[in-house]
């Protein structure tokens, strides 16, 4: 695409030595107010032609940019009426029209901003895994239980910039599954079913083709819930001990890894 | 005056307004340095990790993203192909894109690829983001609509150098080509792969396709082009106000979003007990997938009292941040507060990212005066630098353009 950067030339005080590569001027040069709002115009008289009264302008230019303003103007309210009831709780517009909202704000829209809302969550959830493996002399054996979770924690501790791969990758993949489950391990539809594949997959490439010195067959898959004790100087008591979650045994095939890791 | 002449004057005074210039010139720029340099820095940091996140060796792959997209028809270059040659491209592309919208080098075709690089990305695989990558995704789309590169931006500088006492716009070589090379890419995609680059369906909005806007776009940047060269006179004038218009208006809905996701988080805090019992902040300090610096963590979490005003503090100004805005020394002081509420967040959860993302959206809120005041801080410090480096004058200058607006974010 051609450059349309739209600033011709001189609209923007670029001060003094602009062959040094300027950003902008050091000296404020417009009569601009020194303490304005963001919304504040930029210097009121910029480059010329931009700066004509758009009065002067031809009856059909007028319109054009008459209707611009409008059409920009009903475009932002209905984006922002659309955000808005995206974030709002259940009401009555969002019932008479949840339909529509969800076509205009889903894919591309959407919004997860109830950070740590209505309550922050306080309770670990663990993800651990265990596997069902072939020994070199062909028996099968089952390992013990291995915390990815706390894997991912070790990683995350003394680590300015976790990644992703340590942050959310297991602990959003749980979250998809517990969603896109029922209490008896059932899928709920195609998300159920992908969630799945995606917990099994990521607990596959964690593991690897190998544990214990044996070949991973199946694996299980569990998840170890514990409350976070309250503050000291609450006078709350609850109980915290773990809770499990235990899912069937699955198994898993050279195509549930990386390329990279397959035999 | 009459209450109807008062009206007409309001009128036009808004008109004039809208139409004469693209409001906050800096507080956009701020915004998009802010965005590409938090993105650029995602991108960088997990450059060891992006194939097992969004590449060939992810848990989620190729053919369960095809699935969902297939579901929910959102935007991703990488479901063009599935080989690792393009994941690999767009990948590189993404960086690319980020560090070039960073420094304002073709600032409104590198906005354009710098979104296409977020969706692709983050489409890809939406289960390994979190709020900070959704609040990306929003403003990679809305910056496309601002001139965000009005000011501390590499076509500033080269519109100052160049045209001042030009009356003919030049040819623009480098934008020619660019725009020659973004269209063939662009009609490669369209004829020789699966992408969904229809003109009314499975687009961003109902009724508007990918197609419609990525081909839109490459037209009116021709049309710019050609207006600013041929037709200087009206076609210019209108087709630099209705530039601004839209500028004017993404730059509303960016802080509309802004207050909206400070009033929703906020709101919703009201209602949680632990929020209102004051412990809230103790809880995410011991999640062992938010506390990297648990001594540290300890010692905020060991004072009662402490907890409990961040705890009411956060809601407080969460809630009252929208309203300061009436008032600019409470808005202010708001931010301030914002600001470094995220910066805590950023060390103390383990969210840097999440934060920067945050601080990034904020920053369409800064008052002029301060950034103005930053702009020659950083202006004189740039000067001296090229002062004492006088064999590379143009290249330190370049640095100086780079590093100026983090400063200004972390300040």
């Amino acid at each position: 695409m051609a450059d349309t950067e739209p600033e011709p030339a001189g609209r923007e005080p670029t001060g003094p030595e602009p062959q040094q590569g300027e950003p902008a001027g050091p000296k404020p040069t417009g009569p601009e107010p020194g303490e304005s709002e963001p919304a504040e115009p930029t210097a009121p008289a910029p480059d010329g032609d931009a700066a004509e009264p758009l009065t002067t302008l031809s009856l059909p230019a007028q319109l054009i940019i008459a209707v611009a303003i409008a059409v920009a103007a009903v475009a932002a309210a209905i984006h922002l009426s659309a955000a808005f009831l995206n974030v709002s709780p259940p009401n009555t517009l969002t019932k008479r029209h949840g339909a529509a909202i969800d076509d205009y704000v889903y894919p591309e829209f959407e919004r997860v901003w109830k950070l740590f809302a209505p309550n922050p969550l306080q309770q670990n959830i663990a993800v651990q895994a265990r596997a069902q493996i072939r020994t070199p002399e062909g028996g099968t054996a089952t390992t013990g239980w291995r915390d990815l979770s706390a894997q991912d924690g070790a990683d995350i501790r003394h680590n300015p910039l976790p990644s992703h791969t340590q942050q959310n990758e297991l602990r959003r993949g749980w979250e998809f599954y517990v969603g896109s489950h029922d209490a008896k391990e059932r899928p709920q539809g195609m998300r159920g079913n992908l969630s799945e594949q995606y917990v099994r997959r990521i607990v596959a490439l964690r593991l690897g083709r190998e544990e214990d010195g044996g070949t991973v067959e199946r694996i299980q898959v569990r998840s170890a819930t514990t409350p976070v004790a309250p503050p000291p100087w609450s006078d709350e008591k609850i109980d915290t001990k773990t809770f499990y979650r235990t899912l069937p045994w699955w198994t898993v095939t050279s195509a549930d890894l990386p390329e990279a890791k397959r035999p | 005056m009459t209450p109807s002449a008062r009206l007409q004057t309001a009128v036009a005074r808004g008109y004039t307004r809208v139409t004469a210039s693209a409001l906050g010139p800096r507080q956009s720029a701020v915004v998009r340095i802010g965005f590409s340099f938090t993105w650029l820095l995602f991108l960088v940091r997990e450059w060891p990790h992006r194939r097992e996140l969004y590449g060939p060796d992810a848990p989620w792959n190729w053919d369960m993203a095809a699935r969902l997209i297939d579901g929910n028809r959102a935007f991703s270059a990488l479901m063009w192909s599935d080989s690792t040659v393009w994941f690999e491209i767009v990948y590189a592309l993404a960086i690319v894109s980020s560090a070039l919208l960073l420094v304002g080098w073709r600032t409104r075709t590198m906005s354009v690829l710098f979104m296409i690089g977020v969706l692709s990305l983050q489409n890809r695989s939406i289960f390994v983001g979190d709020g900070g990558d959704n609040l990306i995704h929003l403003m990679s789309m809305y910056l496309v609509l601002t001139r965000c590169g009005q000011v501390w931006s590499l076509d500033a500088r080269r519109a100052a150098r160049g045209g001042a006492d030009r009356a003919w716009p030049p040819r623009d070589t480098t934008g020619i080509v660019l725009w020659a090379v973004t269209g063939t890419a662009l009609l490669w995609a369209q004829l020789f792969t699966d992408a969904r680059l229809y003109l009314t369906a499975d687009g961003p909005l109902p009724g508007l396709g990918w197609g419609t806007v990525l081909w839109g776009l490459w037209l009116v940047h021709a049309g710019w082009w050609f207006v600013r060269r041929y037709a200087p006179g009206e076609p210019r004038i209108v087709m630099d106000a209705l530039a601004k218009v839209a500028h004017n208006g993404a730059l509303l809905v960016i802080m509309a979003e802004v207050c909206l996701l400070y009033a929703s988080a906020g709101w919703y805090k009201i209602q949680g007990s632990r929020w209102q019992d004051g412990t809230a902040l103790y809880y995410p300090l011991h999640l062992d997938y938010f506390s990297p610096w648990p001594w540290l963590a300890d010692i905020v979490a060991s004072s009662g009292t402490l907890v409990m005003v961040l705890t009411y503090g956060t809601v407080i100004v969460q809630v009252a941040f929208p309203f300061t805005l009436l008032n600019r020394r409470a808005k202010n002081a708001m931010l301030v507060l914002l600001m470094l509420e995220h910066l805590g967040i950023a060390v103390l959860l383990g969210l840097p990212f999440f934060s920067l993302a945050v601080v990034a959206a904020d920053a369409v809120f800064l008052p002029t005066n301060v950034l103005r005041w930053a702009e020659a801080r950083l202006g004189r410090a740039r000067d001296r630098l090229a002062a004492r480096s006088v064999w590379l004058p143009g290249q330190r200058a370049r640095e100086s353009d780079e590093v100026s607006p983090d400063g200004t974010l972390v300040r």
